[in-house]
């Protein structure tokens, strides 16, 4: 990592802000020591899926699949009739979405559900690692005897996927977990298995990048500008999206090709490696602390005897 | 002259019992009514938040913005023992008292937030930490910060209370007073790391929200920001406390150590717009904020409050005029609850549509249990030395307790010493 000037004044002015010269001058030592960190990747062995929107028909056979699978049931909020969930929620680990603009451009259906980001931002949010990420599969899961359920996870994700029960005395976090039983026994995840058109289709993570590149070049114009979502946003995704209309339309937010943790959380990391820099700052004050308080006790004895009152610490 | 006031002494000659404490004792058994009920049907009746809006007040507001203001025995503290700045030892009780107390009830708050409490037991098991997420640095700190060092710093008032009510204790009490002395520096060491730290991971919680928070307020500097705010909300925060208890219970209060508190508030709040708006001309946001649109109406709102605030209590220092010191801390504490609260609710926007109010239930929990927090401080500003006062008062205190009349000593009669002082 190269020290730019804005990471040194930055570094130097959370140094002055403890209040401490030697704080400012172990704080950019720290920076100047620490090893570039290095980009998580995802495994080779890392599943995926790729969602095609132009071949989606919108029929919700992934989500009742989702529903069966997952032992859900999805309000039926939508025509107060099927189990349609009109969004993801604590009953729905997967919907498929309309996105059908009034100037008559486009229209596309979007399937949503967790992303399994190659470097997730709830899982450098969570605790105590309830939200883990498999190093081999990459798939993110939820372990609900560490989770606390202080809901960061919901604040952090940029796709807004975990969802939190908001009834009940035990509640816990709803996410997609990529069918983990199901591929355990060797079959695809549910939702994979059912589409009848194929418009989301299960792999490996490197297979399905080259398929999703192929379709690109096959069909020159169609795509969203020729990009497939999920090879760098964000870091990187498991899950693919090929779509005619615009992504930001369709939920998937400009994120840049930092992971989210790479890009916010590089000084805490820093400030916080091995607790250098505050067991450096402790010392730092304990040592200016106590010859102030030696010289508080000699004032202290002064006033008493000045007084006759019983010194008051 | 200043020596005279290095001294804390009890509201002795005002009941404890007063209609506005029963009140506020009412408050807070409703709230602890209500919790039971939100611990049985859940967060989404009990409260309006949701999946977009997955924080409520009780963490945006008690413990992202409040526990600023309870950040005066760390700000102070090291004006006090890092800085040398002595004469602000006699606030430091009020400081001390007043933070722990701020932090416990956003403590409880947040206890009562959170769905699966009992796993948070995990954080006695160092091999379950995520050690690089901001919230178990919060998680961890401030419970830590709130049982140790601010609860030791709280102890010497009681020990004197423990000394002047069974004086035949006076060895148990001294070898106490002797250990709390050995280990007070250490223990101060504490008071200032464990806050810089968590207080500014306070901030670093909103960073891994990226853009969902305006970028008038996303920087990989909110950390510092917030650390920073917090240090002069602690200051701006005491001042308020002593004004009001002083004024409530016709105390006389040494002008000296308001002014030199409304000095070094003006100079943080100044240095903090400073780094706040060069910070902000870095990134290239600066036209963000001359837009018109809410975010910079709101962020208009932040910056020429807490403006207003450091040039009020720089010209009430100067001009040795109370009321203005008084209206610039009040000022210069909300502009700073506003600046940490923005980013976590009015200033995040997961995405459009989202929507997030408190319920009636959610609003006199908190109620409650801030409530809670301003009886507890009465009662023991009443029972111990806490508020400071000159010797003088405490001569006046310890005849009155001779002639038996603790609670109810004429008014008049201190009054008249302390107008002496």
């Amino acid at each position: 990592m190269e020290i730019t000037r804005r990471h040194l004044l930055g570094g130097m002015a959370k140094g002055a802000a403890t209040v401490f010269a030697a704080g400012s001058v172990s704080s950019v030592a720290l920076a100047e020591s620490s090893k570039p960190e290095e980009k998580p990747q995802a495994s080779q062995a890392a599943i995926a899926m790729l969602y095609d929107a132009t071949q989606c028909i919108g029929c919700q056979s992934c989500v009742a699949a989702c529903a069966k699978a997952n032992s859900l049931t999805p309000d039926t909020k939508l025509d107060r009739l099927h189990q349609a969930p009109h969004d993801l929620n604590d009953t729905a680990k997967s919907v498929v979405k309309l996105y059908k603009p009034a100037d008559g451009s486009p229209y596309s259906y979007v399937k949503q559900q967790c992303m399994h980001c190659v470097d997730p931002a709830c899982v450098a949010a969570c605790l105590f690692k309830a939200l883990k990420k498999d190093a081999v599969t990459g798939i993110v899961t939820w372990n609900g005897s560490l989770c606390v359920g202080c809901r960061y996870c919901e604040i952090v994700c940029p796709y807004h996927i975990p969802k939190f029960q908001w009834h009940g005395i035990n509640p816990k976090i709803v996410k997609c977990e990529f069918c983990k039983e199901r591929l355990a026994h060797g079959s695809d995840p549910a939702c994979t298995s059912v589409c009848p058109t194929h418009a989301v289709i299960f792999g490996k993570r490197t297979s399905l990048l080259e398929e999703a590149k192929l379709r690109i070049a096959k069909n020159p114009g169609k795509y969203y500008q020729e990009r497939v979502f999920g090879e760098r946003e964000g870091g990187g995704t498991q899950v693919f999206y090929l779509t005619r209309a615009p992504f930001e339309k369709l939920g998937l937010p400009k994120l840049g090709n930092e992971s989210i943790p790479g890009k916010y959380l590089k000084w805490q990391k820093r400030m916080y490696s091995y607790l250098l820099f505050p067991a450096a700052l402790y010392a730092g004050i304990v040592f200016i602390t106590r010859k102030n308080w030696n010289r508080h006790e000699k004032h202290l004895k002064e006033e008493e005897k000045a007084t006759g009152l019983r010194p008051q610490l | 002259m200043s020596k005279a006031w290095e001294r804390s002494v009890p509201v002795f000659d005002i009941p404890i019992l007063t209609r506005p404490f029963v009140a506020l004792c009412t408050l807070g058994i409703v709230a602890c009514g209500l919790v039971l009920y939100r611990e049985i049907v859940g967060l989404g009746p009990a409260s309006g938040m949701n999946d977009a809006y997955a924080w409520g007040i009780w963490k945006t507001f008690n413990i992202m913005a409040l526990t600023g203001l309870g950040s005066g025995g760390f700000s102070i503290g090291i004006a006090t023992w890092l800085f040398g700045r002595r004469r602000l030892h006699s606030v430091m009780r009020t400081a001390v008292i007043s933070s722990f107390l701020v932090y416990a009830s956003g403590l409880m708050l947040l206890g009562i937030d959170v769905g699966r409490p009992w796993n948070f037991l995990w954080i006695l098991a160092p091999w379950r930490w995520n050690v690089h997420s901001p919230m178990l640095e919060v998680g961890f700190c401030m419970p830590l910060y709130t049982a140790v060092p601010l609860f030791l710093e709280a102890i010497p008032p009681v020990l004197e209370w423990v000394h002047s009510r069974w004086p035949e204790l006076e060895s148990t009490v001294e070898m106490a007073e002797g250990i709390l002395k050995r280990i007070y520096p250490w223990v101060l060491g504490l008071a200032f790391l464990l806050p810089a730290m968590h207080q500014s991971s306070l901030g670093a919680l909103m960073l891994l929200a990226g853009n969902q928070v305006h970028p008038l307020w996303q920087t990989p500097c909110l950390p510092l920001l917030y650390v920073w705010a917090a240090s002069f909300m602690g200051f701006a925060f005491v001042s308020v406390v002593l004004m009001i208890c002083h004024l409530i219970w016709g105390r006389p209060l040494d002008v000296d150590v308001l002014r030199e508190m409304s000095r070094i508030t003006a100079w943080i709040i100044a240095t903090w717009l400073a780094f706040r708006f060069a910070d902000l001309a870095l990134r290239g946001r600066l036209p963000l904020a001359v837009e018109i649109s809410a975010p910079s109406a709101l962020f208009w709102m932040e910056t020429l409050s807490l403006m207003a605030a450091a040039s009020m209590l720089a010209v009430a220092s100067r001009k040795h005029n109370v009321r203005l010191a008084f209206q610039g801390s009040l000022l210069a504490a909300l502009g700073g609850i506003l600046y940490r609260f923005d980013p976590t609710t009015l200033a995040f926007q997961p995405r459009a549509g989202a929507f997030y109010f408190p319920t009636a239930i959610e609003l006199l929990i908190d109620l409650g249990f801030l409530s809670l927090a301003i009886a507890s401080f009465s009662l023991l500003a009443k029972a111990l030395p806490i508020l400071p006062a000159s010797n003088r008062l405490w001569h006046v205190m310890e005849s009155a307790r001779w002639n038996g009349a603790i609670l109810h000593p004429r008014q008049a009669d201190y009054k008249q010493y302390a107008a002496a002082d």
